[in-house]
């Protein structure tokens, strides 16, 4: 992973966890074990880059490494093998260093200070970050008004609801002005006007400030309507990373679905070259012809035109051809599910 | 050098602003610790006789009230200096802040160098009035020297610093074991109550343990400085023997840099095994 080309780089990640329980009961045997091992792979062999300017998702199920990797990239966790670059800087190597130019809120964490307010919890973890002084002053200011708490800049945090923490602590991870931010399930737990606030400031200072986020969700629409570019992460391994685009095209340009006025016979179109499966259903104008066809172009053209002249040729009335839209869930599901992948 | 005072700044800001914002909450403590002392005195008034008979027999002390009230004092030191890098840390995991710190570009130790000095210094502050209250209303005395003490105090802190950058550093990869660190800090916090120079020299095993334990010596000098004014009876002659030529002060030095170095190569090397574990910083 080239690092000019990449604010942050992570180049062949390797992390495992191993936890030891003594006295623990066997889910299966309902037995208990005097001791047990127990290995995760939360990286492997992870590679992936993020541009400036770049909102990049990483997806995955619970306990895919996620978290793991956000942590690596902020130095929290250390890699068993692996280069994490922060603007070229390894992370192991300078990691006091990077941390200036690095944002983070993590999951789940209160991250601020309660009985202190906004304003106060920015001057604190101003001076932790060496912002001091009129630029301090300035800055805080600055980034609550932009985030949206200017009006409880003076409200103990106590008192705010939980989506104005979650603005505060990205405020607070801000509070350096990094190249940099790490976003840890940001919109988790959020109300719906919340979360459309907190997703339309990062896209906001990704665009205007050039700033590089890394995001991770489990919720597919965040990172549809957020990422420029997506990695599905399942059990350590990074199983796909392209741009959002990419990724629903590469799923969804396989399946089209062909409306006919009655059902056809789904052995006759099994055997076009290019094909590889076919199913009909049954609908209120007639049938629904459903074929998966192969990802090449050339191969997938000519398969297409050949459906077309068959059901011509045997006499079937065209109503309408239809080219199956994917989610970003289905794709996520499809790579991560328990089935194939491709 | 620049981070550390801006921590400190930061820290001092912050424990400004919680106790000014929750004054009551202050008020109410410092009125406890005082209540709590003057309940102890006034016990010690009343059952004089039989404490001073039951200690006659080990000790030939007419101040051994004062020692052991001088002695709490310390020892509440003690608890409050280790327990910010016990439970403090562990509590700090719980709310988040620790993984803030952990991600500051100035570093873990530094972070709780500068926590620690902010509180010490504010511990120390509220134990002298705590002392100057509890002696002005019994109207006992005690022998400030402006020297020696600041001194004193200082050793004294380096030295609990150290044990608790240990204890730190095994809280950020067991985290349980702040719950157990509670002992840790009781057995300091009595250890402080008991030391006097007549344990040391009572068998050498004890001896020895009690000059490695951190508090133990500190506490011998400050109540050398405090009670003594540094005056000792040497074949029935009173003389004036300076702290600093006293044999605990040396074992105080040797305990600092004992502490201090293994203190801060434990935190550092655990703060590392903790990044491998992916425990630092959370719960």
């Amino acid at each position: 992973m080239s690092s000019t080309t990449h604010v942050v780089s992570l180049s062949n990640i390797q992390k495992t966890f191993v936890t030891r329980h003594f006295f623990q009961l066997d889910e299966d045997t309902h037995k208990r074990q005097i001791y047990r091992k127990r290995v995760v792979n939360a990286a492997m062999n992870v590679s992936f880059g993020i541009r400036r300017g770049e909102i990049f998702g990483l997806l995955g199920p619970n306990g895919a490494g996620k978290t793991t990797t956000v942590k690596m990239i902020s130095g929290l966790v250390k890699p068993d093998g692996g280069v994490v670059e922060v603007e070229g800087m390894d992370v192991e190597r300078w990691r006091h260093r990077i941390l200036q130019r690095v944002g983070v809120v993590l999951e789940g964490t209160r991250t601020s200070i309660w009985p202190l307010t906004p304003l106060e919890n920015l001057a604190y973890y101003g001076n932790l970050k060496n912002v001091t002084g009129k630029r301090l002053f300035e800055r805080s200011h600055e980034l609550l008004d932009f985030i949206g708490l200017k009006d409880q800049k003076n409200v103990q945090v106590r008192y705010l609801s939980r989506g104005q923490k979650q603005k505060l602590a990205i405020c607070i991870a801000l509070i350096a002005d990094p190249q940099v931010l790490l976003l840890d399930e940001p919109t988790t737990g959020l109300d719906v006007q919340s979360s459309r606030s907190i997703k339309d400031k990062i896209i906001q200072m990704t665009r205007e400030q050039g700033k590089s986020v890394l995001v991770t969700t489990h919720d597919m629409h965040v990172a549809q309507e957020l990422c420029d570019r997506v990695g599905i992460i399942n059990h350590g391994e990074l199983v796909a990373c392209k741009t959002t685009e990419e990724l629903l095209t590469l799923f969804s340009d396989q399946q089209f679905e062909f409306r006919v006025d009655r059902e056809p016979a789904a052995g006759r179109f099994q055997e076009i070259r290019g094909v590889r499966e076919v199913s009909t259903t049954l609908s209120a104008d007639g049938a629904v012809l459903t074929v998966r066809l192969v990802r090449e172009p050339d191969k997938r053209s000519a398969a297409l035109y050949e459906i077309v002249s068959t059901l011509h040729g045997d006499g079937y009335r065209l109503l309408g051809v239809n080219q199956h839209q994917e989610s970003l869930e289905s794709v996520f599901l499809q790579l991560t599910g328990p089935g194939p992948k491709r | 050098m620049r981070g550390f005072f801006l921590i400190i700044k930061a820290e001092i800001v912050r424990s400004f602003i919680i106790a000014r914002r929750y004054w009551f909450r202050s008020l109410t403590g410092m009125v406890i610790g005082y209540g709590m002392l003057m309940v102890m005195i006034a016990g010690f008034m009343v059952s004089r006789d039989k404490v001073e008979t039951a200690l006659a027999g080990k000790f030939d002390d007419p101040t051994a009230a004062t020692n052991f009230v001088l002695g709490f004092i310390i020892g509440m030191f003690a608890f409050s200096v280790v327990g910010m890098f016990t439970q403090g840390l562990q509590g700090m995991a719980r709310t988040g802040v620790l993984e803030q710190l952990c991600m500051s570009p100035h570093g873990l130790i530094t972070n709780f160098l500068a926590r620690s000095v902010v509180g010490g210094v504010s511990t120390v502050l509220s134990s002298s009035l705590m002392v100057w209250l509890v002696t002005a209303t019994v109207g006992g005395k005690l022998h400030f020297d402006p020297v020696s003490l600041p001194v004193l105090l200082l050793l004294t802190f380096i030295n609990l610093l150290g044990f608790g950058y240990m204890m730190g550093g095994m809280v950020l990869v067991f985290k349980h074991v702040g719950e157990v660190a509670l002992l840790i800090r009781m057995a300091l916090f009595a250890l402080a109550i008991m030391a006097r120079e007549e344990l040391m020299h009572s068998s050498f095993l004890l001896g020895a343990i009690m000059h490695a334990l951190p508090i133990t010596d500190a506490a011998i000098c400050i109540k050398y400085v405090l009670i003594q004014d540094q005056v000792r009876v040497v074949n029935d002659v009173v003389t004036q023997v300076s702290v600093f030529r006293h044999e605990s002060f040396y074992f105080l030095l040797a305990s600092c840099v004992f502490w201090t170095a293994t203190g801060m190569m434990c935190f550092k090397m655990m703060e590392n095994w903790s990044r491998a574990k992916g425990t630092l910083g959370s719960y």
